[in-house]
Parts: structure tokens; C-alpha cells; sequence
């Protein structure tokens, strides 16, 4: 007889305390992230795809130095550089990046560009969604990497 | 200088050395292999102590030297590693930081910067320096050369290897203490000079740039492939520096090669050439009166079929090849075994831009007496005939100007006009153009139609040449034929080895009349009347050949004689000054060019096909002097092909395979069979030039007039390829008078 008390009495507890948990966890702030359908938060450190600034002017921030490419242990960054002419002024040094492209089939996202660049002109932005049907498709370009103007060009 | 009375003993970082009296300190810790910074000593220029990098210690001296201006004594004891000099370098370097940008991430010269790799060595990092630094905007001296101010660390370099070793001067000087900066020499502001790009390859800095590599890449993202220059035939190595399938630029950093770190501006910028728009890459054929693009069977199977049946039809003897001063010695060679074993023709010849075959049959026998480029530098006495080294010969003129500088070399010369060598030259024999033959004459003394007052100088020299022992002798293309000889006969005489320098033009064309692309001669200037020698051909090739001497070029253009002729990489119309019309050409069936560029001859052909260049392509080059080197490809070709396998193509479409399949089992046949090409395949791989004799023994035939001459190009012009490099069409000097320069 005893045995079946005791069976009864540690069924009640077992469950008490199982179901304590959910209950505690019931009033607790909500973690799971609803993407797709609501957007995803960020770590503020988060490395994803790339942005290139622009300073307070609007200016590219990159000079084309071709440090983040030194330092890409996979190689996947593709510079080419050009000179800034008195009526074309992309960045604010003698020179820009005129093609700047980074492949994300290759990209591992360590940061060592972002450690790299002496103008703080490549950072990692917050952007994950990579995914696509067409390989060539990952190789991003200057125009999608680039940070928006500051003003929209006056018309 | 080695023997042991001159000699000097003395300790470099605890290491006994032994090195020639007169050496300077810096140059003995290197021979120990102590690298002792400089920046404003280099070698073969003239002291300047301004940069104060070089400081050592010396034992019983009671301040720091520098290394760069101290002559080593016996029994001195210097260091070069103590704290005391590393405090010192680092001192220095924070002195020529004070007004320095920290401009890295955009200097050109980041990555291969001697500032950037001291700093790194010894830190200077830190700036006490806290007032404004002196600023100017950057300048632009000329189409070439940029000059960036506060980059400059005042080394002077660049104003010395201008004066000094180019001759040109055109580098100042100005203002003084910390506002002290380099000027050029026009009054604007602007550079007037050769445009050579020495200066900006010496900066030490990013100070001086050059219009064509400014601002696109970085040292570490480009290709580098060591090749010998395309343009004229002193051979220069060059190394490309490639990005993109695209040459940026070229320089010579690590002085490997004939021309140590000499290039000109065709070595250095004229590569651009390669990617020109213009650029033919696909075949041309003739439809309904027009060139229009087709595909490279149909082009070739045109030519096949239609030079095939004018052979056949009205013979071998109606053909005609004009062969190229810038191909490769395996496609000269393949050339010359096309035309004669399968299409049966000596019909077969080049514009000859200097008289190498007239040289071979006065020199027989003594390949000694040919004259290697860095024997120049060495010379003790140069005769220089005809010609014009400065613009036609840079490294040449630069051996020169190095010869006498240096070593004190006498230079004489007869010319027509008053080349820019005068400045160096003991004696200059001024004599009317077109009397270099005479000239020749009369240093034998014979009687001729020069005036008096010339004879008597040319008397003079004559004197003068006597007494000097191992005179090389350079002549132009002036001198050709009997000319030759004659002048051979004359300086054999003089005292020591005389050897000789024949000049000519292009980057092969030497290579092109060593491997018989001649009427007469087989390749190695064998004689095809020798009728031993025509059976040894005979032999190699597998192939009867025909014994009667061909046309030669000025028969071959415009004489009536020919039905169909093949042109490679040569724009007779132009070279040969005939208008531009087909009739100019003869009454020609077929005419069949390739080439780079649609030139003046390849717009009248029936058949165009695209040509790799030099730097798309392998194969050998041997130069002006007779030295050979390997050519490296640089650049992937894409669709246009080489004239060898263009060549090879055409004998298969023919139906009579050519059996050499590379250009290396070309060479290989060359060098076992063409006398005095037998070079060591080791040495042409390890990138040498490796020189080359060849001899026939056969006697010279004597040259018409009007076959041997040469297209004079200038510092700027490089034939066909000159016209479509930016970089050359840019200067503005290219349109002054030579006697500017
Ligand atoms: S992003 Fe930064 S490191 Fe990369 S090229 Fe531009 S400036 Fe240089
Ligand atoms: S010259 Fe050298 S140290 Fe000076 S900015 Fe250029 S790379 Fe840097
Ligand atoms: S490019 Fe050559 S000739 Fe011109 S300034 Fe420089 S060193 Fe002198
Ligand atoms: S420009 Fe260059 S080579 Fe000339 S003085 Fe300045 S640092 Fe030296
Ligand atoms: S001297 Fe002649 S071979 Fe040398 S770089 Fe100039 S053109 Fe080329
Ligand atoms: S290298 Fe000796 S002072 Fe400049």
C-alpha cells in the first residue's frame, strides 16, 4: 500500500515541477523570432553583409586601397581603382574603388576586411539573406553594398 | 682591382672582410650581407649624403658616419647593428616623417615603398611633430611622370639618374630648407625630356608616379612576368605588370637582364598597345570588295585554296613572303621552311633595317668579334657609325653615356647629323648624309668625293683610333653592303679585338635575317648557291629546295612579278613609302597579311588575320648585338593566334603538314642546325640572354641600295605599334625636333 501512495505522491510532484517551468516561462518576455513574418533583431555585432559608408558628405568613404582584399583570407573581394578627376568626385582621397565586388559564395564573414580598412569605410551590416537559385547572383557589387545617399540628389 | 696590394681588410660586425681599395663602406657591409639603409646613395650615381639613413659606427670615430660617403680604410672596425644606430635610423626617418602625409592607403608606392618597409623596421610611428605640415597639391609634369610634393623625401635620385646616367637634365632643384622641392625644366612648369620614367622607377617614394600605373592597383594584385621588350632591338627585359589581362606597366626592379634597371618608355609604358581598341581579333576576308569578319577555317581555307592554286598555276616563283623584324626566331624560321619546302619559293625577304648578313660574311669565321650590349658599358673606345643610339638604340646610348661616365671610355663618331652622343664623344666627324660609305673610304685613306676640310678630320680619328686598343664598332643601316666590309677590313687593323654592333631596328630583326628570311641565304646566312649547304637544308627539312636566289623585297613589291604575296607583321606600304593603292603592290591575285592593327597594307589585303604580339606569345628574340632571350607570355591571347601556329595551320591546310608542332621543337631544330645558335637551353630558361654567333663562312654578297634602311623611329615612335600606344601618342615631345632633345 504504501508503495502506491508513495508512487501517487511522487507523480504529483514530478509533474508540479514540470509543468513549474512552463508556467514560469509563460510569463517570461517571448524570445522566438517570428521571421519571415516579422523582421529578425540583431546583436549589434552581428557580421553580415557588408556596407560600404559614405562620409558627412555623402562621399565614399573608400579609397581603393586594396587592404580588405590583402587581408580576406578567401580572396573574395575584387577592387578596381580610378582616379578622382575636379568634375567626378566619388571619395573624398585622390582615388575610389570603381568596381568593388564582394563574392558571398566565398565570403566566410570573419571581419578581417572590417579590421583592415583604414577609413572605416567597410563594415558588416545586419543583411543574411543571401540565399538564391543562381550562384553568380552572390557576387555583390558596389551599387548593392553601398550605403544610400544621405539626401536624395536634388532634381 | 682584386689583388691583394689593393685590397682592404676590415671588420664589419665582428666579420673580417676583404674587399678593393677605393670601395665605399656601404657597398663593403654589403658584401657581408649587412643591408645598410640608404636612401639617397645608389649605385653608379654620384654621392649625395642628404638622407642620413646610411649612419654606422666606427671605431675611434666619435660620431656616427655615414656609410655612403666613407671610402673603407684598413683595419677599420665598423657596426651596423648597435642600438645606438638603430636610435639613430629611427631618429632620422621621424625627420623625414615631420612633413610626410599619411598617405599610405592611396600612394602608389604603398607595398613596395622603401619609406613605408624602414618605418616598419625601425618605427618612427609615433610624431612629436604636432605643427602643420607643408602642403602643395600634386603636380602633373608631363603626360607620364606625376609628382606629389609632400611624398618627396628629398633624395635627389631622380634629379641625379636624369643628369647623370640619361643625359637629359630636366629635373631641378628648387626653393630651399623644409620648402625645398623638384622642378622641371619648362618655365610652366612642365617637363620637356625623354620621358624615360627612370626618375619615378628611382623614387625611392611615392613622390614621383607615372600616368599609367597612378591610382589603378596595388603591387601585391598584379602579375609580374619578365619578357624581353617588343619595340626596338636592344632587348631590354622587361617586367610586365599585369592585372586583368592587361599590362600597367613595366619596370625592371630587379635588374635582371642586359639593361639592369634601364628601360625607356617604350620598355616601361608602351605596352599599352596590346589592348588598343582598334586591336583585329577575329580573321578578315575580302566579300563583294570589303573586309568582313570570318571564321579563322574559312580564312585559312581561303588562303590554303587560292595560294595553292597560283602556285600551281603560274608557279612558285609568283609568290612572294615578307616576313617580320618582330616575330619570334621559331616563326622566322617556320616562315622560311613554309615558303621554301612547301610553297618552293626563295621569294622571301624582310625590310631590313640593318645590313646583319653583310656583317656575318665580313666576320666569318670569328663569332668573337661580335659585341655583346653590356660589353658596351665595359668599352674602352666606341666607333659609331651612322645611326642615332639616343632615340633609335636607348639602352644602347645608355651603355654608352655609362662607358664614358664611368670608365672613361673615348667615343668617336661619323654621322650625318649631330646626335645627341656628340655630347659624349671625343670627336665628331660631321659628314653630309648619305657619305658614310665615303667616309669609310677615306679613314682607309683612298681617295673620295668628301671635302677636304672632312677628310681631314676623318684623318684625325683615324689617327686617334689608332691608338686605342679594343674599339667596338656600331654602325647603322647607313652602312650596308661593301660599306661593311670595307669597315671591317679598316678597324681589324686597329690595335686589341675590335668587335662589332650591327643596329637595327626592331625587337627580332636581327632574328629575322639570322633565320634566313633573305632571298639568298638559308638560315645562319648559309649561301643557297653552296650547293653542299642547300643539301645539309635539304636533309633537315625532308624537302628539295629550289637553288635559284628569290626576289627580294623592293622586286617583290611593285615589280609585276608576283601573283600572290604573304605579308607578316610588316606594313610595306608604309615602310617602303609606295601608295596606297593595290596596284602599288603589282598586279596581285592574293594578298594575305597579318597583323596586330589594320594597317595601310592589311586594308588593301584580300585576307587579314589577327596576330598575337610579342607579349602573347612564346618563342626566342635575339637582338640587335646577337644575344638571345626566351620570350615569356604575358597575356592570354584570346582568339587572335600566333603567327606560328597560323603557319603551322596553313601547311596542314595545304595538305603538307609542317612537322614542328611548338616553338620549342622549333628552337630545338634551330639549335642544333643554324650555325652558332647552339645556346645553352639552361641559361634561356633562367631568363639570360645567351649570345649567339651565327656564321656561315660564306662571303657576302653585296647589298643593292635601297634594301637596307631604317624606319628611324624616335623615343616615341615604335612602327605599327608605336601608333596605337597611348602612352607614346601622349607626349609632347614626340612632335619637336630631335636636336631638343
Ligand atoms: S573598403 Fe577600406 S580597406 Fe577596402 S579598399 Fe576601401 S578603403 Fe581600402
Ligand atoms: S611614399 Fe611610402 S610612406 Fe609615403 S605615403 Fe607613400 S607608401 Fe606611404
Ligand atoms: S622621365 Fe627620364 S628624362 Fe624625363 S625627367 Fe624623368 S629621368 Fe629625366
Ligand atoms: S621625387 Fe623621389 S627621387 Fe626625387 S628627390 Fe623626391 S623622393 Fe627623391
Ligand atoms: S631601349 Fe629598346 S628594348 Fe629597351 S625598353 Fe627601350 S625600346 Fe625596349
Ligand atoms: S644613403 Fe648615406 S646619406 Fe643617404
Amino acid at each position: 500500500m504504501p508503495s502506491i501512495l508513495k508512487e501517487a505522491a511522487e507523480t504529483a510532484f514530478t509533474l508540479a515541477k514540470g509543468f513549474s517551468v512552463t508556467l514560469r516561462t509563460l510569463f517570461r518576455p517571448t524570445v522566438t523570432e517570428n521571421y519571415p513574418d516579422e523582421p529578425v533583431r540583431f546583436e549589434a555585432r552581428y557580421r553580415g553583409i557588408h556596407v560600404l559608408h559614405r562620409d558627412e558628405n555623402g562621399l565614399e568613404k573608400c579609397v581603393a586601397c586594396f587592404l580588405c582584399a590583402a587581408a580576406c583570407p578567401v580572396q573574395c573581394i575584387y577592387i578596381e581603382a580610378a582616379d578622382n578627376t575636379a568634375e567626378t568626385r566619388i571619395s573624398a582621397s585622390e582615388r575610389y574603388a570603381s568596381v568593388y565586388n564582394i563574392d558571398y559564395s566565398r565570403c566566410i564573414f570573419c571581419g578581417y576586411c572590417v579590421e583592415a580598412c583604414p577609413t572605416d569605410a567597410i563594415t558588416h551590416g545586419h543583411g543574411f539573406e543571401l540565399a538564391t537559385y543562381n550562384i553568380a547572383d552572390m557576387v555583390y557589387r558596389k551599387e548593392d553594398l553601398l550605403a544610400q545617399p544621405l539626401k536624395p540628389p536634388r532634381t | 682591382m682584386s689583388e691583394t696590394q689593393n685590397s682592404v681588410q676590415l671588420t664589419v660586425d665582428g666579420r673580417a672582410i676583404d674587399v678593393p681599395s677605393g670601395t665605399l663602406l656601404i657597398e663593403a657591409c654589403k658584401s657581408t650581407g649587412h643591408e645598410v639603409p640608404s636612401f639617397c646613395y645608389y649605385p653608379g650615381l654620384s654621392l649625395q649624403a642628404a638622407c642620413r639613413m646610411c649612419l654606422v659606427e666606427i671605431e675611434k670615430t666619435p660620431k656616427l658616419q655615414t656609410a655612403c660617403t666613407v671610402v673603407v680604410q684598413p683595419g677599420m672596425i665598423v657596426r651596423t647593428e648597435t642600438p645606438q644606430v638603430a636610435e639613430a635610423r629611427k631618429n632620422m626617418l621621424e625627420f623625414l616623417l615631420t612633413n610626410h602625409p599619411l598617405d599610405c592607403p592611396v600612394c602608389d608606392k604603398g607595398g613596395e615603398c622603401e619609406l613605408q618597409d624602414m618605418v616598419f623596421r625601425y618605427g618612427a610611428a609615433e610624431s612629436r611633430f604636432v605643427e602643420e605640415k607643408e602642403h602643395q597639391p600634386e603636380q602633373q609634369f608631363s603626360p607620364i611622370v606625376y609628382f606629389d610634393y609632400p611624398r618627396c623625401i628629398l633624395c635627389f635620385r631622380c634629379v641625379r639618374v636624369c643628369d647623370e646616367a640619361m643625359d637629359v637634365k630636366a629635373l631641378g632643384i628648387g626653393q630651399r630648407g623644409v620648402r625645398t622641392l623638384i622642378i622641371p625644366n619648362r618655365p610652366d612648369g612642365t617637363l620637356e625630356c625623354e620621358e624615360c620614367g627612370m626618375c619615378i622607377d628611382i623614387c625611392p617614394v611615392g613622390a614621383l608616379t607615372s600616368h599609367q600605373y597612378r591610382y589603378k592597383t596595388r603591387p601585391w594584385e598584379m602579375n609580374y612576368v619578365g619578357t624581353p621588350c617588343a619595340h626596338c632591338g636592344d632587348g631590354c627585359k622587361t617586367t610586365l605588370n599585369v592585372r586583368n589581362n592587361q599590362i600597367l606597366r613595366g619596370n625592371n626592379r630587379d635588374m635582371t637582364g642586359i639593361n639592369g634597371e634601364f628601360l625607356c618608355i617604350k620598355g616601361r609604358y608602351a605596352g599599352d598597345f596590346t589592348h588598343h581598341p582598334e586591336r583585329l581579333r577575329q580573321p578578315l576576308l575580302r566579300r563583294n570588295g570589303q573586309l568582313q569578319p570570318a571564321s579563322w577555317e574559312e580564312a585559312l581555307g581561303f588562303v590554303a585554296q587560292h595560294l595553292k592554286e597560283i602556285t600551281k598555276r603560274s608557279g612558285p616563283r609568283t609568290v612572294g613572303f615578307l616576313g617580320s623584324n618582330r616575330t619570334t626566331n621559331e616563326e622566322n624560321y617556320l616562315l622560311a621552311r613554309f615558303a621554301r619546302t612547301v610553297v618552293g619559293t626563295n621569294n622571301l625577304d624582310h625590310h631590313r633595317t640593318a645590313d646583319f648578313a653583310a656583317l656575318a660574311g665580313a666576320l666569318h669565321g670569328e663569332p668573337v668579334r661580335y659585341a655583346a650590349s653590356g660589353d658596351l658599358s665595359r668599352a674602352s673606345a666606341i666607333l659609331l657609325v651612322g645611326n642615332d643610339p639616343t632615340h633609335n638604340h636607348p639602352l644602347l646610348a645608355w651603355n654608352i653615356r655609362s662607358a664614358v661616365r664611368q670608365h672613361g671610355a673615348h667615343l668617336y663618331i661619323i654621322n650625318s647629323r649631330r646626335i645627341k652622343l656628340r655630347r659624349q664623344a671625343r670627336q665628331l666627324v660631321e659628314i653630309p648624309s648619305g657619305k658614310e660609305a665615303a667616309a669609310i673610304e677615306a679613314l682607309h685613306g683612298a681617295p673620295t668625293d668628301i671635302s677636304a676640310a672632312t677628310q681631314q678630320e676623318l684623318a684625325t680619328l683615324r689617327a686617334a683610333l689608332e691608338k686605342e686598343s679594343d674599339v667596338i664598332v656600331l654602325f647603322g643601316a647607313e652602312v650596308f653592303g661593301s660599306a661593311v666590309s670595307r669597315l671591317v677590313e679598316f678597324s681589324r687593323q686597329l690595335p686589341g679585338v675590335t668587335r662589332y654592333i650591327a643596329l637595327g631596328d626592331y625587337a627580332n630583326s636581327r632574328g629575322a635575317a639570322d633565320m634566313g628570311l633573305l632571298p639568298d641565304r638559308l638560315p645562319g646566312y648559309a649561301s643557297l648557291k653552296d650547293a653542299l649547304t642547300r643539301k645539309k637544308w635539304e636533309q633537315v627539312w625532308g624537302a628539295a629546295l629550289p637553288s635559284e636566289p628569290g626576289l627580294h623585297a623592293k622586286q617583290m613589291l611593285g615589280g609585276n612579278q608576283l601573283r600572290a604575296l604573304y605579308v607578316i607583321g610588316s606594313n610595306p606600304v608604309r615602310t617602303f613609302g609606295l601608295p596606297q593603292t593595290r596596284e602599288a603592290l603589282g598586279e596581285l591575285e592574293l594578298l594575305v597579311v597579318h597583323e596586330l592593327f589594320l594597317t595601310e597594307t592589311a586594308r588593301l589585303a584580300d585576307v587579314v588575320l589577327p596576330a598575337a604580339s610579342a607579349y602573347e606569345k612564346d618563342g626566342t628574340f635575339t637582338n640587335t648585338c646577337g644575344e638571345v632571350q626566351r620570350l615569356k607570355r604575358a597575356l592570354d591571347p584570346g582568339a587572335v593566334r600566333t603567327d606560328f601556329e597560323i603557319i603551322r595551320l596553313l601547311s596542314y591546310a595545304w595538305g603538307t603538314p609542317l612537322p614542328l608542332r611548338s616553338s620549342e621543337a622549333a628552337f630545338e631544330e634551330i639549335r642544333q642546325h643554324v650555325r652558332g645558335y647552339r645556346v645553352s637551353q639552361a641559361q634561356l630558361v633562367a631568363g639570360q640572354a645567351v649570345r649567339c654567333a651565327p656564321t656561315s663562312g660564306h662571303a657576302a654578297a653585296d647589298t643593292p641600295p635601297g634594301l637596307v634602311f631604317s624606319a628611324d623611329d624616335s623615343l616615341f615612335t615604335s612602327g605599327t605599334l608605336g601608333r596605337y600606344s597611348a602612352a607614346l601618342n601622349s607626349v609632347s615631345e614626340r612632335d619637336l625636333p630631335r636636336s631638343r632633345l
